[in-house]
Formats: C-alpha cells, structure tokens, sequence
C-alpha cells in the first residue's frame, strides 16, 4: 500500500510552508535543507489514430494529501500566433512537477514560434519531438521532473504521439498513460487500444489461437475510451480527479473540450 | 472478480525475486472443498498459509461433517492472521467461492494481519495489484457471464 501514499511528502523532509520553521537542533546547530521537485500528482493520456490525435489529462493539482487548485491545466497549445496560440497544430501535455511543466512548455513554445519567424514554415511534429528531447536531455543533471507527451499530425497526416521520460527518451507510440495513474490506465490502454491479450473467438486452442489484430480506431471511440480511463482512475487514485481535459488535433486544428469528474 | 451466479480466481504462475524469476510453475491458488485460496507475497509464507490452512479446513470437515463456507473461510484466515499481528506472515490472500447454502458467489481480500476486504466487485493483490485495480475498475460492470 505504500504506493499509494507516494505523493505524500517525504518523512521528516523539508516543509514546503513557511509557518514550519526550522526549530534549533538540541546542540544548538541548524539545519537547513531545500528540496527543489514536489510531485503535484495528476495524470495525462495520449492516443494517435488514422488522421487524429487526441490528448488528455485531468485538472487536480496536488501536494500531498492537499488540493492546490480543481483546475489547473496539463495540456498546453504549441507554436501558432500570439499569446493563445491560434492556428497552433502541436499539443504538449506534462505532469510530474507543474512548475517544471509550466517552464519546460514556456521554452518549447518560444522556439517553435521562433522557428516560424526565422524560417517562414510550420515545425513539422517529428522536428518539434526531436526538439524537445533535446531541451529534456540539456538539463541531464538537474532535470525538469515531468513525463511530457507531444501529439500532432505527422507529414502524411497521421496522427503523431511522442512520450518522453524526464531526460528526454523519446518514442513514437499509438498510446501513452503517463503521471499518477499510469499504471493504472496503461494496462487498460494495451487491452482496449493495441487490443493485447485479445484473441479471436473460436480461432483454435494453444498455438492455433489467433490474436486479434490491431487497428487505428475511430475518433469518437478514442474519446468515449479517454473518459472510461479517467473515471476508471478517479475511483482507484486520491490525486486524479476534478475535471478532464481534452484536446482533439486533426487536419481542421485543436478541438477542446472539458468534462467535469469526481470531485473526491 | 464476481459475475452472474458466479465467482472468478486467476493467478500467475511466477516465483521470482525482483527482476529474476527462478520459476515459471508456481501456482498461487489452492482449493479447500468450494473455497479458493489465493496467496500472494513471500513464497515461503504462500506454502506455509496455503499448509495450514489445509489442515484447519480439514479438521473443520471432521468436526463439522460438512465443507467449510467462504464466509466462515474469511473469518479463520482473518482470525489465524491476526493470531501473528506481530510477526505476520508475508501473504495477502484472496478468497472466491460459492456458498453451498445460498448460491451466492463471494469474494474478499485481507491484508497481512487479517483486515478484511469485503468486495462485492473484485479483489486484487501482489505485484501488479496497481495495473489489476485499472484493468478491473475499466472493465468489469455487474452481472458479467464467461464467455
């Protein structure tokens, strides 16, 4: 059970509140110490189809066994114009710890709009993946603490997903759970996405039976199995809940959409 | 997991330590007349529960004439677990079974010193509990039948 209880605060640990003064050691002498990562929990999902993407990730922001806010949003707009990027065909989503977030897509989204002014063309995705890898991977040794997801549509159209973990490894994928939740929703993605440990009814038995094959799945089942994941996870996770909120990239541009969730 | 006049146990069949499995045939559930044992935890602990529990159901038949209940099951597993509250066996075990007197199927959970769990979905437990609890909050609903 001790998982559960992983966004707690470490034992003993630096406070995070200033009313928690460091109280003089019996010897007279001080310690201090200062943590610079906070987990604020939450969790995002990304799925890729034929000729879309949608991406996903609630709205709670946590520390500890405290709400900081209900909604507080993991998906972010990259490139496009101006302040609310309009036009933007790229979505980045973070969770882990929300200041890294919030620094780490402040930096992605000046150099793709840059890239724009200096070149006069768009960011393909698979440039902007490969770019942010690299911001991740310029920051080795003092990490910005987060599981970025990055959705678009590739030069064909398809729908593009790329996870990363903290140091910027990435990999193109159909699906990802990434933050609190993921090993929750991750399993129930492999099952209902790439259909894993699915077989074909009366196909044969041992050897003979057929595992049924995967296929890019229509947007409007994409969404209903975004919105079971999370519903799923809220019952099962202290730190997922609040709100849902979703954006939907095709050829037409970022569709947005928020669904409220248990508020428990 | 519990479905339609029915109930539902399954485990894997792996012993390892961390990363390293030592072996692939290692069964985590045992059958005490209609009642299901599942054990997860240190292996040592699976044998010496699975063991005694043998021998406790068996007297109970002796004594009572009769095969033991899944209810009456979960109130010795808890009772003999709390007998060590301190220095507990390592097991977290599962219990699926019908009961003979009702037909109604029955399903619980307890953690290492005997609290029980009483679900009336699913219970799961070991290693991969956290990817079960997804699976299973996704995709169970009431009243499911096997295929």
């Amino acid at each position: 059970m001790a998982s559960v209880f992983s966004g707690a605060p470490p034992q003993g640990g630096p406070g995070y509140s200033f009313t928690q003064t460091p109280r003089a050691a019996p010897s007279g002498e001080r310690q201090h110490g200062f943590y610079p990562y906070t987990d604020n929990g939450g969790s995002t999902l990304g799925i890729s189809g034929a000729d879309f993407t949608i991406l996903a990730g609630d709205t709670r922001s946590t520390s500890g066994y405290n709400i900081n806010t209900r909604y507080a949003p993991k998906l972010f707009k990259i490139g496009g114009e101006g302040p609310d990027n309009k036009g933007a065909q790229i979505v980045l989503s973070v969770v882990g710890f929300a200041a890294d977030g919030d620094a780490l897509k402040e930096r992605l989204d000046t150099i793709v709009k840059m890239y724009k002014y200096q070149h006069g063309k768009n960011m393909t995705v698979s440039a902007c993946a490969q770019r942010l890898s690299h911001i991740l991977y310029n920051k080795r040794f003092f990490p910005y603490y987060v599981h970025a997801i990055l959705g678009g549509l590739d030069e064909e159209g398809k729908g593009a997903l790329y996870s990363y973990d903290p140091v910027g490894s990435y990999e193109r994928e159909q699906c990802r759970a990434a933050g609190a939740a993921a090993s929750l929703i991750m399993p129930f993605l492999d099952n209902q996405v790439n259909f894993k440990n699915q077989y074909m009814p009366g196909s044969g038995t041992g050897h003979n039976l057929q595992a049924r094959q995967a296929q890019p799945l229509p947007q409007n089942d994409v969404e209903e199995l975004v919105r079971d994941a999370f519903t799923s996870a809220v019952e099962r996770h202290i730190e997922v809940g609040d709100g849902l909120q979703m954006m939907i990239i095709t050829r037409d541009g970022i569709a947005e959409t928020f669904t409220p969730l248990k508020k428990d | 997991m519990v479905g339609k006049d029915c109930v539902a146990i399954a485990c894997d069949l792996r012993l390892g330590m961390q990363a390293l499995t030592v072996s692939n045939n290692f069964p985590k559930i045992f059958s005490y007349g209609d009642v299901y044992l599942g054990l997860t935890g240190l292996a040592t602990d699976v044998s010496t529960v699975s063991d005694l529990f043998r021998y406790k159901v068996n007297m109970y038949r002796l004594r009572e004439e009769r095969n033991i209940s899944p209810q009456t099951m979960a109130n010795l597993v808890s009772s003999s677990l709390y007998e060590r509250r301190f220095g507990p066996y390592f097991v977290s075990p599962v219990i699926a079974g019908l009961n003979q007197t009702t037909g109604k199927p029955f399903i619980c959970g307890f953690d290492s010193i005997g609290c029980i769990d009483f679900a009336k979905d699913f219970i799961v437990s070991g290693t991969a509990s956290d990817q079960l609890f997804g699976t299973c909050e996704g995709l169970w609903e009431p009243d499911l039948v096997s295929a």
